[in-house]
């Protein structure tokens, strides 16, 4: 110590007199330091939130139309020359009749019903007319024909999807300047398209179909929808709850109440938190070494895409419920121990009891993050193009290729015609919904058992 | 303090129920309970008193084996109910807490409702063959815990809305639902106001008629006012034990007589 500071600390420093009414300098700096502080957190917060709504934004912007399609309406009639040769509305027979049949007539009959509504086709070819109709529309005509014979020589009402080329145009995707270029449609075409709706031939209307089909080759992007990309997700959830739920909550409950706190016990814990740091992709490898290649699943199957699931959102689970367990205070344990409650009882009638919200709370956020999760799945193939639905789950329909709503995203944003840009992001929206259903869920079931003590 | 009325209420029954002798507690390298020798009388309210950290709690957790719960604690010596050793191997903890109760320091009544709340120790232990005798045990608990005629209209309320003495007398009359034979409590009052302390004491000083109570506590006028043996423990030692009367006014060790004249603790 210098002389000086031995000098200076005996004596404390004068204190200046100060008013209340008047806020010293220091006041003053940690004021302003708090201000500045709260101004950081309003900032970014304003950051977060107006990312958040850019993002939601554009995918609304370019999703929204997807659940609207261009679909012709108009009288269809079923010649029955034409679809059943030999008249005798045998089954078999009438599957010779194969698309290309159907694309004829149907062709046949927009031409006849424009020149009978009196609308001009002056500049188009009748090629270019049938080039209206998407390629899935004479598939379904066909499929309802053989379902019902009884149809044929009838004049029906019918409607079709247009192709996406001109649904584009009506919803404002495809422009006159566009059609220049595109050898697909013309400009004239487009002013087709324009009387067609004035007619009312042509009109944008709900896509059930975006929601039901399943998906479409790229020549028609109209005719796609998540049917199977649904039906996949919603089996490999309900089969990731199933075996995620009595795993996670037994480990979770003989972790927290039975183990012996030693090394073993430590290193378990360890691991588990390590295995939730795990990046996804590496569970779809361990997937495909030991669910496919090992044990001989089938490929693009929700079963193992619910196995990988089911691995990968465990640690997650078990950490939440390892939480809740640990949240239920101790004063109720020695409570019912000290009436002479077993380990077991305990356990099951005042512990799970208790942390049953946190359980479920975690369970279904490990579920919805299961449910946004690709890249495991798109290596044990459920990137796979599905056009058939799979069978019901108790008819071995988690054994049947399917696909998932991210997967269907990823796949249909990497392909070519912009019409599936606007398919992938109206899939996002339907994930969305699914997503912010599971946590509102999650939230309503943890007031509901919320409990005081 | 009144001379007179402690004579009167000298041990009648002189039947032993709990004999420790040599117990040593450790909590890993902690040596916390020091070769202690008690015999605990029947129908008899015994005080343990001593500073924090004494190990007079510490010893009541080994009467209903609670320290079993505590991984790290290691309990040596030998305890014996009636003349059976609770540390034996054949015996099951849970088996010997319906045996002996206990309530706690800080009401800790379940989230469930009143009725509940009692009628959960005789369910698991199937005291109760048919609703009726549910009701029963549960009536009769919560009248000896002096809290039926403040509950009886809503014994299906949460237990966690009482206020904190009503609380303490159903964890109180939920320990006694049980029918044990021994009542181990753990400064049941300290979280209670006077008036609530108050109905706790006379409540154990009835429930003295049919059990054996063991009462840890903090106040020394309350260890004077409820019980008949007292306990002092200091520093994980059994300094002395003896008439409760004759601790207060007489005692022999020179560390009790600074205790209780507050001179340490």
């Amino acid at each position: 110590m210098t002389d000086a500071t031995a000098a200076a600390t005996p004596q404390s420093p004068a204190k200046p007199a100060t008013s209340l009414l008047q806020q010293t300098e220091r006041m003053k700096k940690r004021n302003a330091a708090e201000t500045r502080f709260k101004y950081y957190g309003v900032v970014a917060i304003c950051v977060s939130l107006s990312v958040l709504f850019i993002m939601l934004w554009t995918i609304f912007s370019d999703g929204v139309s997807a659940f609207r399609q261009a679909t012709f309406s108009f009288p269809v009639t079923l010649d029955a020359e034409r679809l059943d040769p030999n008249g005798n509305r045998q089954r078999d027979e009438m599957m010779r009749v194969t698309t290309i049949g159907y694309t004829g007539l149907l062709n046949d009959n927009l031409i006849a019903y424009l020149t009978e509504r009196g609308i001009s086709t002056e500049g188009v070819s009748d090629r270019e007319i049938a080039a209206f109709i998407s390629r899935d529309t004479p598939a379904r005509l066909r499929r309802m024909v053989i379902e019902d014979p009884s149809l044929l020589g009838q004049t029906i009402p019918f409607e079709g999807y247009a192709t996406g080329r001109v649904d584009g145009y009506l919803k404002g995707r495809v422009t006159r300047a566009i059609a220049e270029l595109d050898v697909n449609i013309s400009p004239a075409q487009l002013d087709l398209a324009d009387r067609m709706v004035d007619d009312g031939l042509l009109s944008l209307k709900f896509n059930w179909g975006f929601l039901t089909n399943p998906d479409a080759s790229d020549q028609r992007p109209e005719a796609s929808g998540l049917g199977v990309a649904m039906i996949g997700s919603a089996y490999m959830m309900l089969l990731v709850a199933l075996m995620v739920l009595p795993l996670g909550v037994s480990a979770s409950i003989y972790l927290e109440e039975f183990a012996p706190k030693n090394r073993w016990t430590d290193l378990i814990e360890v691991n588990i938190s390590n295995l939730a740091a795990v990046p996804s992709i590496v569970y779809g490898i361990l997937g495909l070494a030991i669910f496919i290649n090992f044990a001989q699943f089938p490929q693009s199957s929700p079963l193992v895409g619910a196995l990988v699931l089911t691995l990968m959102t465990l640690p997650t689970i078990i950490i939440a419920t390892r939480a809740a367990i640990r949240a239920v205070p101790p004063s109720i344990r020695d409570a019912a121990m000290g009436v002479g409650a077993s380990k077991m009882q305990v356990v099951f009638h005042h512990v799970l009891p208790l942390a049953a919200p946190g359980i479920l709370t975690g369970t279904i956020l490990g579920l919805a993050s299961a449910l946004g999760e690709t890249a495991p799945l798109l290596l044990i193939g459920m990137v796979a193009f599905v056009a058939n639905y799979p069978a019901g789950p108790f008819d071995g329909g988690i054994f049947d290729p399917a696909t998932a709503l991210p997967v269907q995203v990823y796949s249909w944003a990497s392909r070519a015609d912009p019409a599936f840009i606007e398919r992938s992001a109206g899939a996002i929206i339907v994930l969305l919904a699914f997503l912010l259903i599971m946590n509102i869920l999650a939230i309503v079931l943890r007031r509901r058992f919320e409990r005081r003590w | 303090m009144d001379d007179q009325l402690m004579t009167e209420r000298l041990v009648d029954a002189q039947d032993i129920k709990i004999t420790a002798r040599g117990v040593q507690v450790y909590y890993g390298e902690k040596h916390a309970l020091k070769d202690v020798d008690v015999d605990i009388l029947t129908n008899t309210v015994t005080a343990f008193i001593g500073p924090s950290g004494c190990g007079k709690s510490t010893f009541l957790r080994c009467l209903n084996r609670m320290n079993d719960t505590v991984s790290i604690a290691r309990v040596e010596g030998d305890i014996r109910i009636d003349g059976e050793d609770i540390y034996d191997s054949r015996v099951d903890p849970v088996q010997l807490r319906a045996k002996v109760g206990m309530v706690f320091q800080k009401p800790n009544p379940f989230p469930k409702s009143i009725y509940d709340n009692v009628a959960y120790g005789p369910k698991i232990h199937g005291l109760a063959r048919t609703k009726a005798d549910l009701d029963t045990i549960v009536e009769e608990s919560l009248r000896k815990a002096a809290l039926w005629n403040e509950v009886k209209d809503r014994l299906k309320e949460s237990g966690t809305g009482l206020s904190g003495g009503q609380q303490q007398r159903l964890c109180i009359a939920r320990a006694i639902a049980t029918g044990p034979e021994v009542l181990l409590m753990d400064e049941p009052c300290s979280a209670l106001d006077p008036i609530a302390t108050a109905q706790v004491e006379e409540l154990i000083d009835e429930l003295r008629a049919k059990f054996s109570v063991v009462i840890v506590t903090h106040s020394m006028q309350q260890a004077a006012r409820v019980s008949q043996q007292t306990a002092f423990f200091h520093l994980g030692n059994l300094v002395e034990y003896g008439n409760t009367s004759k601790i207060f006014t007489n005692p022999d060790d020179p560390r009790t007589e600074s205790y209780i004249t507050g001179r340490i603790g």
